[in-house]
């Protein structure tokens, strides 16, 4: 059995539990066993704070007679998540050639709404044109009225111009695809990693999640085990409606083998410089 | 926000600085303190506790020496006959294939659950780790 195929039978499994992909929620729950908190800590993290996606981030305002203040519409417009299945073409504006921004780098979004009618104008994402085949805000099908950005009277009127770019949530949570990363592992805390507070009873005061099932209750008479590690984490992904939440994971994971990798490359290099000092060559190890 | 710092300051290695540097320890033997730009607790976390499953590892731990530098030191300690930077190296490789791996068989999982749907098999009882008997 060559490496690859060993490490397929003895390292770290998947089991996906449910993918639900409706207009109210799209998530993907799935079990990760056989590997280390650490190993999914870090995919968690990546997921919410390293994959990619389209926002808006500079507004230019033509007109705003709204009752909102400019800053107020600028910061509500950064956090309206854009359909960003189309991100991998768009480059970060600080790698692009350009000066400030351009069609390579940028998306342009225009809000023109004025309040003519007797009745209060509600400006929503509908309202938002994008000049971008895809990448527009994000809308549930042909129902979905869209997120509330402000409201009108008449008279009132905001004009605007938007810049989207591309970035992560490292930088601003308004990148982030994630709407929540559910993580958790050993339901009946077996591992006794958390103390939990009791007035009477365990049981009826903290009830075992629904990935209780998962694994067998604690005996009432078991010994601790002080060496058990976690080997199962129960995830689910749900996204804002910017990425599918399958694509969030898998480009969750290219992104964490990519940073190996270049800390793998990088450690080459020093390994080659000090390769020159010369170093007694290593015997069988590993 | 006149003062504020740019947004790129915590993703861009700064002109003519490596990301990564390695320092040998010059008081206690095999150990060497690495320094990485740019990079925080997602992989500080996963680099320690991997190396720390390496039985030639004697010592091996991260911090984040200020919360608003975008960076972290890992220091290791190794047995004699190996040396830090080794152990790393090979320790890294591990966790790409270990990552591979999990890329590998969830899209496997996704295939197969959009070729039989509605046969997503939902396990009962995984595998427990071994239970010890007292
Ligand atoms: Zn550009």
């Amino acid at each position: 059995m060559d490496a690859t195929a060993f490490a397929q039978e003895t390292g770290p499994t998947i089991t996906l539990l449910e993918v639900k992909d409706s207009p109210e929620t799209r998530s993907v729950s799935f079990i990760l066993s056989k590997t280390d908190l650490a190993t999914a800590n870090a995919l968690r993290r990546v997921m919410i704070a390293e994959v990619p996606t389209m926002a808006i981030d500079l507004v230019e305002f033509e007109s705003n007679t709204s009752v909102l203040t400019d800053e107020f519409l600028a910061h509500r417009l950064g956090l309206i998540p854009l359909n960003s299945e189309q991100v991998g073409t768009i480059t970060y504006t600080r790698e692009c050639s350009c000066q400030q921004y351009c069609p390579q780098c940028s998306v342009e979004l225009h809000l023109n709404v004025r309040c003519t009618e007797d009745h209060t104008r509600e400006v929503t994402t509908r309202d938002l044109v994008s000049s971008h085949t895809s990448i527009a805000p994000v809308l549930n099908g042909p129902n979905d009225r869209g997120i509330l950005i402000a409201k009108l009277r008449k008279g009132q009127e905001i004009n605007l111009r938007c810049i989207a770019k591309k970035g992560t949530a490292k930088e601003h949570a308004k990148w982030s695809p994630c709407a929540g990363v559910a993580f958790e592992y050993d339901p009946h805390n077996r591992l006794r990693h958390t103390t939990y507070w009791i007035e009477d009873d365990v049981k009826s005061e903290w009830p075992v999640s629904a990935n209780g099932r998962f694994e067998p209750e604690v005996a009432e008479d078991e010994p601790f085990d002080y060496n058990a590690k976690p080997e199962a984490f129960y995830m689910t992904v749900e996204g804002t409606g910017a990425l599918d939440p399958k694509e969030i994971v898998t480009t969750g994971l290219r992104i964490l083998q990519a940073k190996l990798s270049l800390v793998q490359l990088l450690l080459k290099e020093i390994a080659e410089e000090r390769g020159a000092v010369a170093r007694p060559p290593m015997n069988g190890f590993h | 926000m006149a003062n504020a710092p740019p947004t790129w300051e915590l993703l861009l290695v700064p002109e003519g600085m490596k990301k990564i540097t390695m320092e040998m320890d010059t008081k206690i033997p095999n150990a060497a303190t690495f320094t990485v730009l740019k990079e925080d607790h997602t992989l500080g976390n996963l680099l320690r506790m991997q190396l720390l499953k390496n039985p030639k590892v004697i010592f091996a731990g991260y911090k984040m020496p200020h919360p608003l530098e975008h960076q972290f030191v890992l220091k290791i300690q190794t047995t004699p006959d190996t040396s830090p930077l080794d152990v790393l190296q090979h320790e890294i490789a591990n966790l790409i294939q270990e990552v591979g791996t999990i890329k590998l068989k969830f899209e496997n999982a996704l295939t197969s659950r959009t070729l039989n749907p509605g046969e997503a098999p939902i396990p009962m009882h995984l595998p427990m780790r071994e239970r010890r008997d007292f």
